[in-house]
């Protein structure tokens, strides 16, 4: 996993949460297991949490993925575009996907493709693992990705 | 009648706090309390656990300075080994510290105060933010989110990831710097010694400007406390404890931290799950004093690498005796910035940062163990009471905000009372008194270990105790 892009990319997934709260943690296994795959054009970026500095890359990329567990996710796992924010609110280690995407447009000028890749979920106790719906959100958001960027779903 | 004005929540620190001024029957402001409201307890629920789980438990108290907690809480788990680490184990623990001050203080300066210094206090609120400084400063926004960057890097060529890695433990760390992590390095410092010279740039401008906040944001005498070398020059993970008073005057020196207790005291105020530690020799009343870098470049005689060396002289020169402004906390922590590079290029130099010696085994061999180390916001102590299982007993974490608890209270304060005028608040005022507590960077996740982001809320308090005026935000 190439954790901080030193070059353009053509789609750059992030997948982030916390893994000590169980399925929190889908985002950061989805993209740990798309950059085991190694696909060509493809960067992954593993946090936490998103933060500021995650706009330079994301200027830098054509498309971008952000991938998050969703409790409100009751139809599956679901690929939906995102604009960057009107809102001009950037908390320094709580940044949500939009207000990244006007960061990279109005600080590093770039303004990718966006896409919010949510997972349903149901259980943010505390411990590691994943509960079965989210496991199966994970193999569903895998395949996702996959055909993307093979082309055989059209994001245009 | 008097009254309280209660400010809730306060916005860009990290954490959740409000801020209570009290006036007097005349309605003038008489006092002010800076209160923090969440509560996380890590010290409570450390207990029953392995020492050797601490250095990856602790580091999830912050998102922001997990790398402080991780060290410190390494350095008592050494005590408690009793061992000396090795001495490539010691620099490259040093260079993630260092990488963290960078991080941590591009953070403070660049995103959290630089929108109010350069857009102004009377900016609408909705543009006093890193999009506005962008709209304004582009290259000023772009350069400061990558100085942040360089720092979050260099944590992660060490440690594996930025936040919360698990990497130093108790007799060393787990793994070296590679070639190819120092060249990573290595590429990024003249950038990041451009960006740092264009904020001291922007901030020597921005004091000519703001000679009255200087003077009215947190200016009054105090004692200040931080590590220093055996020569009296600045430290930031090894060393010993020096307070000096407001006219510079060493008060104590070469202080041993595994007996931090013998000097501070800690106090709690009502209101607030923030500790106010003092100087115990002078009691609550006469000990308090200031920590992070305004502290640390007060305590230090030098820093010991050239360009901050020449800052450093600059700073000192502002005050005769010690800088007792808190407004001047910005200068400090770009100067700490400008050494934390200065020292990174050095120790990249040395060779030691690829050893592969960096454990010293052991079991456990003394059943308390004290780690102190400097965090970018101050001193933080972690002091671990084990079995002869190495079972965590009891732990005692004294975390730098809540040293300058009672120095926030009194710069509210001050700020209270030289812009409050009656039960009103307009909102620039508000602003400024924010800023007097982002003067100190608080971190309220660390210190109270609060969950959440951090809004503020200001009340207006009459003598009586009721609330007779309220604004909040966030």
């Amino acid at each position: 996993m190439n954790n901080f892009m030193s070059r353009a990319s053509q789609c750059l997934v992030i997948g982030y949460g916390n893994t000590l709260r169980h399925d929190d943690g889908v985002g950061v296994e989805i993209a740990e297991a798309i950059a085991a795959m190694n696909l060509p054009g493809v960067e992954v970026i593993a946090r936490h949490q998103l933060v500021p500095e995650l706009a330079e890359p994301i200027s830098k990329s054509r498309t971008v993925i952000f991938v998050d567990a969703d409790p409100a996710a009751s139809a599956g796992t679901a690929l939906l575009p995102i604009a960057p924010s009107e809102s001009k609110q950037l908390m320094a280690h709580a940044a949500n996907p939009r207000s990244l995407l006007a960061l990279a447009r109005d600080v590093f000028g770039g303004n990718p493709k966006a896409w919010s890749l949510a997972v349903p979920v149901e259980d943010f106790s505390f411990g590691f693992g994943l509960s079965h719906r989210s496991q199966a959100g994970l193999r569903s958001a895998v395949q996702l990705i996959q055909d993307l960027v093979a082309g055989s779903t059209n994001l245009a | 009648m008097s009254k309280r004005i209660l400010i809730d929540p306060v916005t860009r620190i990290e954490g959740h706090a409000k801020i209570s001024i009290f006036l007097d029957d005349a309605g003038k402001v008489s006092d002010a309390e800076f209160h923090v409201v969440e509560f996380r307890g890590f010290e409570k629920f450390c207990e029953g656990r392995p020492l050797s789980e601490m250095p990856g438990i602790t580091p999830r108290i912050c998102g922001i300075c997990p790398v402080s907690h991780l060290l410190v809480s390494a350095k008592a788990g050494d005590a408690i080994l009793a061992v000396s680490i090795p001495p490539a184990a010691e620099k490259l623990r040093r260079v993630m510290n260092l990488g963290q001050i960078i991080q941590s203080h591009a953070l403070s300066f660049f995103h959290l105060s630089a929108p109010d210094l350069l857009l102004g206090w009377d900016a609408a609120p909705g543009q006093r933010n890193v999009f506005g400084l962008a709209a304004t400063n582009p290259d000023v926004a772009r350069a400061g989110i990558r100085l942040r960057q360089f720092g979050q890097e260099v944590i992660e060529i060490l440690g594996g990831k930025r936040i919360h890695p698990a990497w130093a433990v108790p007799g060393g760390v787990r793994s070296p710097l590679t070639g190819e992590g120092r060249d990573k390095i290595r590429a990024w410092i003249p950038e990041a010694h451009d960006t740092t010279k264009l904020a001291l740039d922007i901030f020597k401008t921005v004091l000519q400007g703001h000679q009255q906040e200087a003077d009215v944001f947190g200016d009054f005498p105090s004692l200040f406390m931080g590590l220093v070398d055996s020569n009296g020059g600045w430290e930031h993970y090894g060393g010993k404890l020096r307070f000096k008073d407001s006219n510079g005057r060493i008060v104590a020196d070469q202080l041993d931290p595994q007996k931090y207790f013998e000097y501070i005291g800690e106090s709690v105020q009502k209101d607030s799950y923030l500790k106010s530690p003092y100087y115990k020799s002078l009691g609550i009343s006469g000990g308090m004093y200031r920590v992070g870098p305004l502290a640390r470049l007060n305590v230090c005689d030098r820093i010991g690498v050239p360009l901050a060396d020449a800052e450093l002289k600059r700073f000192k020169g502002l005050r005769r005796g010690a800088v007792t402004s808190s407004f001047l906390y910005h200068y400090a922590r770009l100067i700490e910035i400008l050494a934390s590079i200065e020292f990174i290029e050095r120790y990249l130099e040395d060779e030691d940062l690829l050893s592969h010696d960096l454990r010293a085994d052991a079991g456990i061999n003394s059943l308390r163990g004290v780690g102190a180390g400097e965090a970018p916001r101050g001193t933080l102590f972690h002091d671990y009471t084990v079995d002869r299982n190495g079972i965590l007993k009891k732990v005692n974490l004294i975390i730098a905000t809540g040293q300058n608890n009672l120095a926030m209270n009194r710069t509210v304060a001050q700020i209270a009372k030289h812009y409050i005028n009656g039960p009103d608040i307009p909102e620039p005022m508000l602003n400024r008194i924010e800023h007097g507590i982002r003067c100190y960077d608080p971190c309220l996740s660390c210190s109270t270990h609060a969950i959440g982001q951090m809004p503020l809320r200001v009340q207006l308090i009459g003598p009586g105790g009721r609330v007779v005026g309220e604004a909040t935000r966030g």
